[in-house]
């Protein structure tokens, strides 16, 4: 009797969600954060926040990827051979990128189109193979998985903080809606009276270097209310 | 440490449910794709007449942009001479990918010879059944692959519209040849050929319009995309030259 | 032989993999502390990235095209093909690095294994698709995509080196100070842009 009570209170504890967990959600979008603490995830935070809509698929598609790898890693983290482990991990990965890829071609083609190669480059997001080797690897599936949802939603978080701030400066725009500025000088002679009319869009922010220095100042900001981040070295 | 026999059966396992995993997506979301991606490029040719089409093309359904499609476009592929092909020589010229104009893979196109290129003509009929012909043309932006689509009156010489895009120019900058209705829209009455009959053809330029005929104003801040506009719409256009006077001869014989 | 040059000097500066699209940043950030290591990742990038990226051309073409071996459409596969010859190679070239020069393998070794994630390396094999280059374009593209991020690399470690004497603000050293580096950089690079490649022809 004792035992099958047991088995049923560790089914339970299976997928529970209290404090601990919370912190797995909680901790990557600020003390742990994959892109400003971790520098992980980079290169794509920088190449598609020129859009916010951009941003936020990119956002997501790799909230379910980093998800569901760290899902299946953790599920197969006893077969997986030792020796080809990189490969396995890179394959799960990989294949999870092609689904979301074939799945956003049929739903939103214009978007997969802007996207392009940067779909496949989740591949080599720093953050997958990272939380895969130090999460899901020794961790039981459901912690897994909310570690990946945490890891995600923390690159997703800087990811549109840095796309809202070019579109709106460099674009005069958020989601493609107009926000402020004139859209163009060709647009100075219409009625349309746009907030902050007369500020002009500001060329460099909507260009790739613009992505570092946002980067940078949230990083700026974060360190100076986050003391114990500071680099010591 | 697991066998070598070990690795090799988990290595093909997960291989073959990966790949069939896969196919099946891929062959279950086939339609869909083709669908959405004959639509995309549809919505790109009609965005060159949406003001005769009095719609925003960007936002009529899939079904609207196929009907319109079929009814008010005729499709035709010619060659730099100006002769029209039928959908067997086409099929010939392609090695069978294609057998109509939006078929057409317009990169592989341009990196042909001139005497070998297929060039498209799409002839649209608006509902006051006045005909434009809609004509293509592609260079390089700054970034990447850019292209657009001409309308042109009846008089092949005035255009009546223009929809420009691109594969990956900086938005705000270079992209605004496709976001920009201000910009693009200066295209609209512009003349390719002077009162003379030459080619002029209609120029980008910076600093102030001088000749409002055949110049438009370039984009701040985005000077190699203008240039680029520049370039493929004197190069582009100027292929159409034995076509457009083909149909001139043809309508002053009738 | 003239477009082949083109290529070569386009992806090395026009279009640098590291300083244009800002791919391969997380290992760029964290190996660029100092000018010695950042010469050994940058050459192992230059050897891996000529390599891997004729490889998957040919392996595209005569594997997953539609004129390939087995007759059908096979691009879906393209991700996980790609990144398995990249993780393959990589660990090839280490096993034969080892046997063949330790001293090389001593300097690079450490590297390697960190560009199996590096994004310059799929990115280059992606963006050789999106282009449509040819074989021989390929491999000038593998070259150049290479060399460009070597040299960015080079230069970035040696302006970081040099910061170390500068007064920095407590919360921007480290990290913050090479964002700011590299996106002036950056801006360095643009400058390049105008350049009509067919000039070197």
């Amino acid at each position: 009797m004792a035992e099958v009570k047991e088995i049923i209170e560790k089914k339970e504890s299976a997928f529970s969600f209290g404090k601990e967990e919370m912190k797995l959600l909680r901790d990557p979008l600020n003390d742990n954060n994959p892109v400003t603490v971790q520098i992980l995830g980079v290169c794509s935070a920088l190449a598609v926040t020129t859009l916010l809509t951009k941003a936020i698929v990119m956002g997501i598609a790799v909230t379910l990827v980093t998800a569901f790898s760290n899902l299946f890693t953790s599920m197969l983290r006893e077969y997986i051979p030792k020796q080809i482990r990189m490969i396995v991990q890179l394959v799960i990965i990989a294949f999870l990128v092609t689904v979301v890829e074939l799945a956003l071609k049929a739903f939103n083609y214009p978007i997969w189109k802007d996207l392009s190669v940067f779909i496949g480059l989740i591949i080599t997001n720093c953050i997958l193979m990272g939380r895969l080797e130090a999460y899901a690897m020794a961790n039981k599936p459901w912690r897994s998985f909310l570690d990946g949802i945490g890891n995600g939603l923390g690159y997703g978080l800087i990811l549109i903080a840095v796309a809202a701030t070019r579109e709106l400066f460099g674009k005069g725009s958020l989601l493609d809606i107009k926000i402020i500025g004139p859209t163009s000088e060709y647009f100075l002679n219409t009625n349309e009276i746009w907030m902050l009319s007369w500020y002009t869009a500001n060329n460099l922010i909507i260009l790739s270097p613009a992505a570092m220095f946002i980067v940078a100042i949230l990083i700026w900001i974060q360190r100076s209310k986050n003391r114990k981040l500071i680099d010591i070295s | 440490m697991h066998s070598t026999s070990y690795v090799i059966k988990f290595t093909l396992v997960m291989t073959i449910i990966v790949a069939f995993v896969l196919a099946l997506m891929v062959s279950g979301l086939k339609d869909i794709h083709g669908e959405n991606e004959s639509v995309y490029n549809k919505k790109g040719i009609l965005s060159a007449v949406s003001v005769q089409l009095g719609k925003d093309v960007n936002a009529m359904s899939n079904e609207e942009v196929q009907t319109i499609f079929s009814k008010q476009i005729e499709q035709k592929v010619i060659n730099t001479k100006g002769e029209e092909l039928t959908p067997e020589q086409i099929k010939e010229e392609t090695d069978g990918r294609s057998s109509t104009a939006e078929q057409l893979d317009m990169a592989k196109e341009g990196k042909k010879a001139d005497a070998d290129k297929l060039l498209p003509v799409f002839v649209f009929t608006a509902s006051d059944n006045k005909k434009y012909n809609i004509v293509y043309t592609r260079g390089k932006g700054l970034w990447d692959e850019i292209w657009g689509y001409i309308a042109l009156e009846s008089d092949l010489n005035t255009v009546a519209g223009q929809a420009f895009d691109h594969k990956g120019e900086t938005p705000g900058l270079g992209a605004e040849i496709k976001d920009n209705k201000a910009w693009y829209g200066q295209f609209t009455g512009k003349k390719f050929y002077n009162t003379s009959g030459e080619f002029t053809s209609i120029s980008v330029v910076k600093g102030g319009v001088k000749d409002k005929t055949n110049q438009v104003d370039a984009i701040s801040g985005a000077t190699i995309t203008g240039i680029g506009v520049d370039e493929m719409l004197e190069r582009g256009i100027k292929y159409y030259e034995p076509y457009f006077q083909k149909l001139k001869s043809k309508e002053s014989i009738n | 032989m003239g477009d082949l040059i083109n290529i070569f000097v386009k992806s090395a500066f026009i279009e640098n993999l590291a300083l244009s699209y800002f791919l391969g940043m997380c290992s760029f950030l964290a190996v660029s502390k100092s000018v010695k290591t950042a010469i050994g990742l940058g050459l192992a990038v230059i050897f891996v990235n000529a390599l891997t990226i004729p490889l998957n051309w040919l392996i595209d073409y005569y594997l997953l095209g539609e004129g390939g071996l087995f007759g059908m459409d096979l691009t879906f596969l393209r991700f996980i093909i790609f990144i398995s010859t990249i993780a393959a190679l990589v660990q090839l070239v280490e096993m034969v690095v080892e046997k063949v020069s330790p001293s090389l393998y001593n300097s690079l070794g450490i590297f390697l294994p960190l560009i199996t994630v590096n994004c310059a390396i799929l990115g280059a094999s992606l963006f050789m698709i999106t282009k449509e280059y040819n074989f021989a374009e390929s491999v000038s593209f593998g070259l150049g995509g290479g060399f460009g991020w070597f040299l960015a690399i080079v230069a970035i470690a040696g302006i970081r080196e040099k910061m170390a004497y500068s007064n920095v603000p407590a919360p921007l050293r480290g990290l913050g100070m090479a964002f700011f580096l590299t996106g002036m950089m950056g801006i360095a690079f643009m400058g390049l842009m105008g350049i009509d490649p067919a000039a070197f022809k």
